[in-house]
C-alpha cells in the first residue's frame, strides 16, 4: 500500500509540475484561454460534487457562479474596490444566498430537490436579468481586471490583457480549492454528508442535524462556485446572464456525472475531457457538439460509474474488487 | 383593465395553460410511471415543431395532416427512446440523466446542421379574428386551446377507463406490486413514453405556429413543465391541470404589468413560496 501511495503522489506531482510548466509549451493565447476556463469549471464541478455527497444534486450551480461573478463585478466596478477583495466577497455572497434558499429546499429530497433547485437557479438568473440598473441591459461590461501585484524591486505582475498571469492565478486557485474540498470531504462533516445520503432517517436517528448539514454542504459548494464565477468575471471582463442559465447548470451536472460521482477525481476528469475535446474539433463547426454527444453516449453505455469509475471497472475485472461507490449515488 | 383586454388575456391564459399542460402532462407521466426526469422532453417538443414545419412548409403537405404525422413520428421516436435510451438504465437515475442530456446535445445540433439556427415560424393553423362587442379574439388561439382540451379529455379517459391506463396508474403507484400482478412494466413504459412524446410534438407544432421555431425553443418549455409538475405534486394528473392553469394565467396576465423576466422570476418565486408551506405540492401526496 505504501508503494502505491508513493506512485500516486509522484503521479500527482508530475501532473502539477507539468501544469505549472504549461505556458512554456502552449504559447497560443487561445489555448491558454481554454485551459483557464477548464480550470475554473473544475472548481465549480468539484464543488458541485461536494454538494452531491449529501445526496442532493443541485441543478442551480451555474446560477451561483453567476451570483459570485455579478456581485464581485458590480461592487468592484461601482465602488472601485480591488478584485482581490471582491472575489472572496463574491464567494460569500453566493454562500449567503445558498444558505437563505437552502433551508426551504431541504424540505424536498433526491430527484425533487434537483427539480426545485433548477427552479431556484432560474429565478436567480431572472433576478439578475431584471436588475438591469446594475447588471446592464445587454450584459455587464467594464468589469475591472485583477489589479497588478506590484512589490517594488521584487515583482510586478500586470494582469490586463495577459493570459499567463491569469493562468497561474487560476491554477493556484484551483489547486487550493481542490485541496480544501478534498479535506472537507474526508473530515467528520464529509462523513456526515455521506451518512445522510445513505439514509436520512438513520442519520437523523443518531443525532445528525439533517437540514443543517445539507445546508452546510450547499453553502460550501456554492462558496467555491461563487469564487470561480467571480474569477471568471475578472478574467472575461464581460458577463451575460445566459452564461449562468438553465443549460449551463445542466451541463455542470453532466460534467460531474460523465466524470463519475463516486471519486474525487471524477469531476476533474469529466470537466477536462468534456470541455477540451470538443475544442479540438472546433474546425467541424456545427458538428462539434455531436462529438460531445458521442462521448456522453459511450460513457453512459460502457462506463456505468463515469470515466473515473473505469479504473475500478478494470480492477474489478482483474479480480481486485474494491467498492468505492459513494452511498446514495442512485439518488 | 377593460373588458376587451380582459377577454384577450383570458383567451391567452387558456391557450398558454393548455400548451403548458400538454407539455407538463407528458413529463409528469414519465416521471411517475418510469421515475425518469426526462430532460429530452425539451428537444422532443422542438423536434415535433420542426417535423411539422418540414412537412407543411417544405413538402407542402396539408398542415393538419402534418400535425398528425409529426405527433406520430415523435411517438415512434418515443418508442425508440424507451427501448434504447431508457430501458437499459432502468432504475439508474444518474445514467438516465446523462442519456437524456446526450439526446438534448445530439438532437439540438442535428437540427442546427439540417435546418440552421435562424428562427422560423409555421403558418397559422387557423386564421381570422372573432369580433363581438369590441372584444376581438384570435381564432388560432381558440383552436389551439380546443385541440389541447380534446387531447387532454381523451388522455384522461384513457387513463381512467382503459386497462392500459389503469396499468399505468398501478405502475406509478407501486412498480413492484404492479409487476407481481402480472403487469408488463416495459410495455406500460413504452406506451407512456409514446403518449408523452406525441403530446410534446403536438404542443411544439402548435406553439411553432403561434410563437416561432428555434432549436432552443424547448428549454423554456421544459422549465415550465418542471415548474408545473413541482407545483402540482408528483403523481397527480389532476394537479397538473390545476397547476398549469395557475402558471398559464400568471404568464399570460403579468407581462401586461411588468417585464417578461420579472414575470418569470415572480412565477418561480411563487412556486418556491408554495413549496415552503406544502413541500408535497399543491395537489400531491407526500413525495
Amino acid at each position: 500500500m505504501g508503494m502505491r501511495r508513493l506512485t500516486r503522489l509522484t503521479g500527482y506531482a508530475i501532473v502539477i509540475i507539468l501544469l505549472f510548466l504549461l505556458p512554456l509549451f502552449v504559447t497560443k493565447p487561445y489555448y491558454l484561454h481554454i485551459f483557464i476556463v477548464t480550470l475554473l469549471y473544475i472548481i465549480v464541478v468539484s464543488s458541485l460534487r461536494t454538494i452531491s455527497l449529501s445526496g442532493q444534486v443541485s441543478v442551480a450551480h451555474a446560477a451561483f457562479m453567476g451570483i459570485g461573478g455579478y456581485f464581485s463585478g458590480v461592487i468592484s466596478k461601482e465602488l472601485g474596490l480591488t478584485p482581490w477583495l471582491t472575489i472572496p466577497l463574491g464567494g460569500l455572497a453566493a454562500m449567503i444566498v445558498a444558505i437563505l434558499i437552502g433551508y426551504p429546499f431541504t424540505r424536498v429530497r433526491a430527484i425533487y430537490f434537483s427539480m426545485v433547485s433548477l427552479l431556484g437557479g432560474m429565478a436567480i438568473v431572472n433576478i439578475i436579468r431584471v436588475c438591469q440598473k446594475w447588471t446592464g441591459a445587454a450584459g455587464l461590461a467594464g468589469i475591472p481586471p485583477l489589479s497588478p501585484i506590484n512589490i517594488p524591486g521584487l515583482i510586478n505582475i500586470v494582469f490586463l490583457g495577459q493570459k499567463v498571469p491569469y493562468y497561474y492565478f487560476t491554477l493556484l486557485l484551483t489547486l487550493v480549492s481542490l485541496v480544501v474540498l478534498h479535506r472537507i470531504e474526508h473530515c467528520r462533516i464529509g462523513m456526515t454528508w455521506k451518512a445522510i445520503a445513505q439514509s436520512h432517517f438513520v442519520a437523523s436517528s443518531v443525532g445528525i442535524n439533517e437540514a443543517g448539514s445539507r445546508v452546510l454542504a450547499l453553502a460550501v459548494g456554492c462558496f467555491f462556485a461563487g469564487i470561480a464565477g467571480a474569477s471568471y468575471a475578472h478574467y472575461n471582463l464581460v458577463l451575460t446572464p445566459n452564461t449562468f442559465g438553465f443549460l449551463p447548470s445542466i451541463f455542470l451536472v453532466m460534467y460531474m456525472l460523465v466524470g463519475g460521482r463516486d471519486r474525487f477525481g471524477g469531476p476533474i476528469i469529466g470537466t477536462a475531457i468534456l470541455v477540451m475535446v470538443p475544442e479540438l474539433f472546433r474546425g467541424l463547426k456545427a458538428f462539434a457538439p455531436l462529438i460531445l454527444g458521442a462521448i456522453m453516449v459511450i460513457v453512459v453505455f460502457l462506463m456505468p460509474q463515469g470515466i473515473a469509475g473505469l479504473f475500478d471497472q478494470i480492477r474489478a475485472r482483474h479480480g481486485e474488487v474494491r467498492n468505492r461507490k459513494v452511498p446514495g449515488s442512485a439518488a | 383593465m377593460g373588458p376587451a383586454l380582459l377577454a384577450q388575456v383570458a383567451v391567452n391564459a387558456l391557450m398558454l395553460s393548455s400548451m403548458y399542460i400538454l407539455m407538463a402532462l407528458g413529463f409528469a407521466i414519465l416521471l411517475s410511471v418510469m421515475r425518469v426526469l426526462n430532460f429530452a422532453h425539451a428537444v422532443i417538443y422542438m423536434g415535433g415543431g420542426y417535423v411539422c414545419y418540414q412537412l407543411a412548409v417544405v413538402y407542402g403537405l396539408n398542415q393538419w395532416a402534418s400535425l398528425v404525422v409529426a405527433a406520430a413520428v415523435m411517438g415512434l421516436f418515443g418508442l425508440f427512446l424507451e427501448r434504447f435510451c431508457l430501458r437499459p438504465f432502468f432504475g439508474d437515475v444518474n445514467r438516465t440523466i446523462v442519456m437524456t442530456l446526450a439526446l438534448i446535445v445530439i438532437l439540438e445540433s442535428v437540427v442546427n446542421i439540417l435546418v440552421g439556427t435562424q428562427v422560423r415560424s409555421l403558418p397559422a393553423f387557423a386564421s381570422g379574428v372573432i369580433r363581438s362587442g369590441g372584444v376581438s379574439l384570435s381564432v388560432e388561439r381558440l383552436v389551439t386551446f380546443i385541440i389541447s382540451a380534446v387531447l387532454l379529455l381523451v388522455l384522461i379517459f384513457f387513463i381512467q377507463k382503459t386497462k392500459m391506463g389503469q396499468q399505468m396508474l398501478a405502475v406509478s403507484q407501486e412498480p413492484t406490486g404492479a409487476v407481481l400482478q402480472g403487469i408488463n412494466i416495459y410495455r406500460v413504459s413504452a406506451v407512456a413514453t409514446t403518449i408523452a412524446c406525441a403530446l410534446a410534438a403536438v404542443a411544439g407544432s402548435l406553439m411553432g405556429a403561434i410563437v416561432s421555431l428555434s432549436p432552443y425553443m424547448g428549454d423554456h418549455m421544459l422549465v415550465k413543465a418542471i415548474e408545473i409538475v413541482i407545483l402540482a405534486g408528483i403523481g397527480s394528473i389532476g394537479g397538473v391541470l390545476g397547476a398549469g392553469l395557475i402558471l398559464g394565467t400568471i404568464d399570460a396576465s403579468l407581462p401586461i404589468l411588468i417585464s417578461g423576466c420579472a414575470t418569470d422570476a415572480l412565477g418561480l418565486g411563487i412556486v418556491i413560496l408554495i413549496l415552503l408551506f406544502r413541500p408535497q405540492g399543491l395537489f400531491g401526496h407526500e413525495a
